[in-house]
């Protein structure tokens, strides 16, 4: 029992410098809530429903946007199909573990959780368990809080301070940090310069032709650099 | 409710995604060049949303010398910091200053 607890203890602590980051991302999110026009209930019910940031602000914006429910769904969708890759890294781990938390394990699993766990892969089986799960819930607690105090701020702000363009400020941060080699960075041209091209398409499909044609983009310039 | 439908699906699909392999297909393995697609999905969605959001609903893109001075100024600090904070408060001064100034 002792073990447990300070094995969960150590998953709140290493979850709380990791979760700063997502602060203003948070309060982006709950100012977007308020300027979208969806409802401060629903647009907040995601952070719940969802759990996962990104998706999150790219369905609220596009729906305040203007955009078709189908387009700022699958918008949301390509956004997040990232954590494919996270779900395929720990599926070894977890094949250790018990049915139920199989299946609750993944609701967490948000990218600092990954990168949190990807060092405790080795761990015992419900050292692992209480770890993720104290580590997750953690983020989880957080970003509810956080998100709803961006609510309470959204009124408070003026209009003309224009705010909302915080979201792509973020988005631009998010993008940089990510680009690790050049094909990423044809990926991501490609794909802004068609969005770009393709922007008086109805429904804002012009960002899902974007998205495909960029990712297309990016696989041959991986091809051609590893040649 | 269309609003409320849409985040109940994107939830359903998130978490989708994060149990695909953990719940289903723990013994399959993705075959590589799925593996190499999904590597550039952030980069690609990430830009092309940007462009996105500044896209108002006629089709125009209102991107103007305060929005380009942000991205470049706000993408140097995230390059240099790797600190969502400190890009997000200068990205959003430079453009509040360059647009209180053209």
């Amino acid at each position: 029992m002792s073990v447990d607890r300070s094995v969960a203890r150590q998953g709140v602590i290493d979850a709380l410098p990791l979760f700063v980051p997502a602060i203003p991302f948070g309060l982006v999110l709950g100012l977007a809530i308020t300027e979208s026009g969806i409802g401060n209930l629903i647009g907040w019910s995601g952070s719940s429903l969802i759990f996962g940031g990104a998706a999150q602000l790219t369905v609220v914006s596009l729906l305040g946007g203007g955009a078709a429910v189908a387009a700022a769904v699958s918008a949301a969708l390509v956004v997040n199909s990232r954590h494919l890759m996270y779900s395929a890294a720990l599926a070894p781990t977890f094949q250790r573990q018990p049915t139920w938390f199989r299946w609750i394990g993944p609701y967490f699993l948000i990218d600092q959780l990954f990168a949190l766990t990807t060092v405790r892969l080795g761990d015992e089986p419900e050292e692992f368990r209480t770890y993720y799960l104290a580590a997750g819930f953690t983020f989880w607690t957080l970003w509810q809080m956080t998100t709803a105090l961006g609510l309470l701020i959204g009124p408070v702000v003026p209009e003309e301070w224009n705010l909302g363009f915080a979201v792509p400020i973020l988005f631009i941060g998010l993008l940089v940090l990510g680009i690790d080699r050049w094909p990423k960075v044809v990926a991501a041209l490609v794909g802004a310069g068609t969005a770009y091209l393709a922007a008086d398409l109805p429904n804002k499909a012009g960002l899902l032709v974007g998205a495909l044609v960029g990712i297309v983009a990016g696989t041959v310039a991986e091809r051609v650099r590893d040649g | 409710m269309g609003e409320f439908l849409a985040i109940v699906v994107v939830g359903m699909g998130t978490y989708s995604s994060r149990a695909l392999f953990i719940v289903a297909l723990a013994r399959r393995r993705i075959p590589e060049p799925l593996l190499i697609a999904l590597q550039f999905v952030a980069p690609s969605v990430l830009a092309a949303l940007i462009v996105s959001l500044l896209t108002d609903g006629q089709g125009n893109v209102a991107i103007g010398v305060p929005e380009v001075s942000a991205f470049v100024l706000g993408g140097a600090v995230a390059v240099k910091t790797k600190n969502h904070i400190l890009t997000l408060v200068v990205g959003m001064g430079v453009y509040w200053l360059v647009r209180a100034l053209v």
